[in-house]
């Protein structure tokens, strides 16, 4: 579905200055599979999605390629990008539904332009139907359509920014942080939601870009960890949450700072983006590190590490193979 | 202590937000408050905090009833509260160094020989390093700038720290390095605690004690608290 | 996006990669458009300071020998209908106008920064006192107000000054008593309050800061708008005596000679009320867009 190949992305600052955002991301995104990009925020994640709906700023220049099929995202113009991508090929669930949404205008009227301009539907009672099937595909309830965003709950902002997203029967989801400020029942039923709209066609494909990792977990067949502009493990989700659990250690050490685990952080502060190490971004929090760190581990395998935790500390040795990577 | 007796406080008197609300701080304790967001948890805060005046009820600050909010609460009172919110980004004004981020309340109460010392302290004990102090927020991270506004919070040395979903933007470990920040302070200075907070797992690991919205505000405010009494 | 150009650079990765821009054709129309409008604003700001101390002009000298004479070698602008040398007039008639524009522009949103930083730091029936006040006062039509100043004055510059900011401060109240409650409501002056801060070091030290791009920006708008306004009034003959030299009284002047097809004397100074506005406009509009928060993060990642 989404295949993304040494995809860079940097920004030229003013006094030439330089932000290596991205660096380097290979992953897959296969159909009827949810991969869960996990990192802090400011680790480039977000700029990511950016580069894939081809909305990166004027300073921003990209490396690599990220195919969809057989287009590549990065090198297309915008005038396939708005025709023929966004929404059609790449439905976006935004971070914040509230701010998603035009505020002066009911989700009706949303609904029925989005699905006028994606679907071709013509005439108002057609409009009119499509939309009411728009809304009860994302769960959003037929009677509030005439409300307006600031009407909404936060979950049914939520259900109408997804219902949005799915009407050109984009056969890739993204979302970018859909859970961001929600209550713990509502980010459970709105990762439900998602995987339920990925479940329910068997080939549409989910990237959930996300720092919340009881969401991941909930959601997820695949976890990518990013960690400054890297992608530093990728791993398949019952492997990392559970027995043999995450063998690069920034990835245990995001799971060990959970509050149902130790709640234990991990010393210091990521790195800037503008002033990387040549080596192992991480190597300065990490605990294992050695002098072999000073150089960069490539991603070989599931993880980006020259002394990952061995899998077999878990205890079903052999769940993590280096399948994950599917080139 | 600090008792919060039968609060109502909002926007609008006709439609209070909080109704009713009678919450229990003792001196050295961790409270964590859960609540569903939209609930009027923040606005008890901010009551609390002295930041709102409450429409109706009493605020019991060590035995002695609140009279004055915000600007007419004497300096000491309002000063002995430290307050973290959620969102970092609109809880630093954009215009200052995370230097002058922390070291403004020093300034306001005209301790300024204090901050040469104070500020590199506290930085250290948020973990922000010298060099990101000379920038502005818009430089820095969500989560070094919220790491800025709980030094700004606790340069004063409050006796009650109020935080009011401190950690919902942020990633597991900051959130758990924040946490630990909090904790080693009240460690020291036996201050108590008011959480804010949607997440039951976080609160309860947080805090002595975790009470839900319900329990606090019985009346609630319809359709917004599903009248669950068998909590 | 796709004809922008491919740059080969060592990517910090293993091999080297081609980096590709994207959206580079956006901003030449941007840095077009300011390096315009502060060219126009810098010759104009350059004639109105230098020319008068260089040239003199004799307000009241006529020659009426070489009246109405049309654009030519000797008189690039052409001349008026007593034979006074156009593009001198227009330069001085500029002048007086923008020092009119800058001044009343100037006095109003101190004015108005004053009353709206008030009316919202302090709230409550302050704020509603003065908001009427300044409902009231715009209901009276600002040209009719203004015209009643200045005719309780003599003649003169400075009535003119008087008169256009007494009546342009309005509009500065209201945006910057609305930026101050936006920014009243931040939690920001929550932990301010929280930390100690009184209200006067509230307002100085937070509020204020925050409105004064908004207020400097209404500040520049202002200046074609009170140039405007001076020539409106001096038009109808209430502001500078009609020998000064300002861009109001030469089309005034220039009235009746229009209709005898002479085009000259009022299209001249016309042009060089038009252009700086277009000019500070254009200035303006790139301000505008530095202080939106949204550009600026843009650029910051």
């Amino acid at each position: 579905m989404l295949s993304v190949r040494g995809l860079s992305v940097r920004f030229l600052l003013p006094g030439g200055r330089r932000i290596a955002a991205v660096t380097d991301a290979h992953f897959d995104v296969a159909p009827g599979e949810c991969l869960a990009l996990i990192g802090e925020s400011g680790c480039g994640k977000s700029v990511l999605v950016s580069a894939l709906l081809g909305l990166l700023p004027a300073n921003a220049q990209t490396a690599g390629s990220a195919l969809l099929g057989d287009l590549d995202l990065l090198t297309a113009d915008e005038r396939t990008l708005a025709r023929t991508v966004r929404g059609r090929r790449i439905g976006l669930v935004p971070q914040s539904p509230a701010a998603h949404l035009t505020p002066v205008r009911t989700i009706r009227s949303q609904l029925e332009e989005t699905v006028a301009q994606l679907t071709g539907v013509r005439g108002r009672a057609a409009l009119r139907t499509a939309a009411e099937r728009a809304a009860e595909r994302a769960a959003f309830p037929v009677d509030h359509l005439d409300r307006h965003p600031h009407e909404l709950s936060g979950g049914l902002a939520q259900r109408a920014a997804t219902a949005l997203a799915l009407v050109g029967g984009a056969p890739l989801l993204l979302a970018d942080e859909p859970t961001t400020g929600l209550d713990r029942d509502l980010v459970d039923r709105t990762v439900d939601e998602l995987r339920r709209h990925v479940d329910a066609d068997g080939d549409r494909a989910l990237l959930m870009i996300t720092h919340d990792l009881a969401a991941a977990e909930r959601v997820a067949d695949r976890v990518a960890v990013m960690y400054a502009g890297r992608i530093v493990e990728l791993a398949d989700a019952e492997a990392f949450f559970g027995a043999p659990g995450p063998r690069h250690p920034y990835s245990r050490g995001l799971l060990d700072a959970l509050p149902d685990r130790a709640f234990t952080p991990i010393p210091g502060m990521p790195p800037e983006l503008g002033a990387l190490p040549d080596g192992c971004a991480f190597a300065a929090r990490c605990g294992r590190a050695t002098d072999l760190c000073a150089t960069l581990a490539p991603l070989t395998g599931p993880v980006a590490c020259h002394h990952p935790i061995p899998a077999h500390d878990g205890k079903s040795p052999s769940t993590a193979a280096p399948e994950d990577i599917r080139a | 202590m600090l008792e919060l007796r039968a609060i109502t406080a909002g926007y609008d008197r006709r439609a209070p937000v909080v109704r009713d609300a009678s919450l229990t701080v003792a001196p050295g304790e961790a409270v964590g408050l859960l609540g569903p967001s939209g609930c009027g948890k923040s606005t008890l805060a901010r009551v609390a905090a002295l930041l709102h005046r409450p429409d109706a009820g009493t605020l019991l600050l060590d035995g002695t009833p609140v009279r004055h909010w915000r600007h007419r609460a004497p300096r000491a009172q309002r000063t002995a509260f430290g307050v973290v919110f959620q969102q970092p980004r609109l809880s630093a004004d954009p215009r200052l160094r995370l230097t002058d981020l922390i070291a403004e309340p020093l300034r306001a109460t005209g301790r300024r020989e204090e901050i040469p010392a104070r500020v590199p302290e506290l930085a250290d004990t948020v973990g922000l390093t010298p060099d990101l102090l000379t920038r502005r927020p818009h430089e820095v991270s969500d989560g070094q700038l919220q790491r800025a506004c709980l030094a700004r919070a606790l340069v004063l040395r409050p006796r009650w720290l109020i935080c009011d979903e401190m950690t919902a933007m942020l990633d597991a470990s900051t959130t758990a390095a924040l946490v630990a920040v909090v904790e080693d302070y009240r460690a020291a200075t036996g201050a108590g605690l008011l959480a804010v907070g949607h997440d039951r797992i976080l609160l309860d690991r947080w805090c002595d004690r975790t009470v839900h919205w319900d329990t606090v505000a019985p009346a609630g405010k319809e359709g917004a608290v599903p009248a669950t009494p068998g909590r | 996006m796709a004809d922008t150009t491919v740059e080969k650079t060592n990517a910090t990765g293993a091999a080297g990669a081609a980096w590709r821009g994207h959206g580079a054709a956006r901003r030449s129309t941007h840095t077009l458009r300011l390096r315009v409008s502060a060219a126009l604003v810098a010759v104009t700001a350059l004639a109105v300071l230098l020319v008068p101390p260089l040239v003199q002009l004799d307000q009241q000298a006529v020659d009426l020998s070489a009246k109405l004479l049309p654009p030519g070698w000797s008189h690039p602008f052409g001349t008026d209908d007593v034979g006074r040398d156009l593009l001198l007039r227009c330069v001085y008639g500029l002048r007086v106008s923008l020092l009119v524009g800058v001044v009343a522009a100037l006095t109003a949103t101190v004015i108005g920064t004053a009353v709206g930083a008030t009316a919202g730091a302090l709230g409550g029936w302050v704020d509603r006192a003065v908001m009427r006040l300044v409902d009231t006062v715009s209901s009276v039509p600002h040209l009719l107000l203004g015209i009643f100043i200045v005719a309780m004055f003599r003649p003169g510059v400075w009535p003119v000054v008087v008169s256009v900011a007494l009546t342009h401060w309005l509009s500065t109240a209201r945006i910057v008593r609305a930026e101050v409650l936006s920014l009243r409501s931040r939690p920001y002056i929550d932990a301010a309050v929280s930390g100690g801060a009184s209200r006067w070091r509230v307002a100085v030290r937070h509020l204020l800061p925050g409105v004064l791009p908004q207020a400097g920006l209404a500040a520049v708008l202002m200046i074609p708008h009170a140039m405007w306004h001076e020539s409106a009034l001096s038009f109808l003959g209430l502001g500078l005596p009609t020998h000064t030299a300002s861009l109001g009284t030469l089309i005034q002047g220039a009235r009746g000679s229009l209709l005898a097809g002479q085009w000259w004397p009022t299209l001249f100074p016309g042009l060089f009320l038009i252009i700086p506005t277009l000019a500070i406009a254009g200035l303006a509009g790139v301000w505008r867009e530095r202080i939106n928060p949204r550009r600026r993060s843009e650029l910051m990642l």
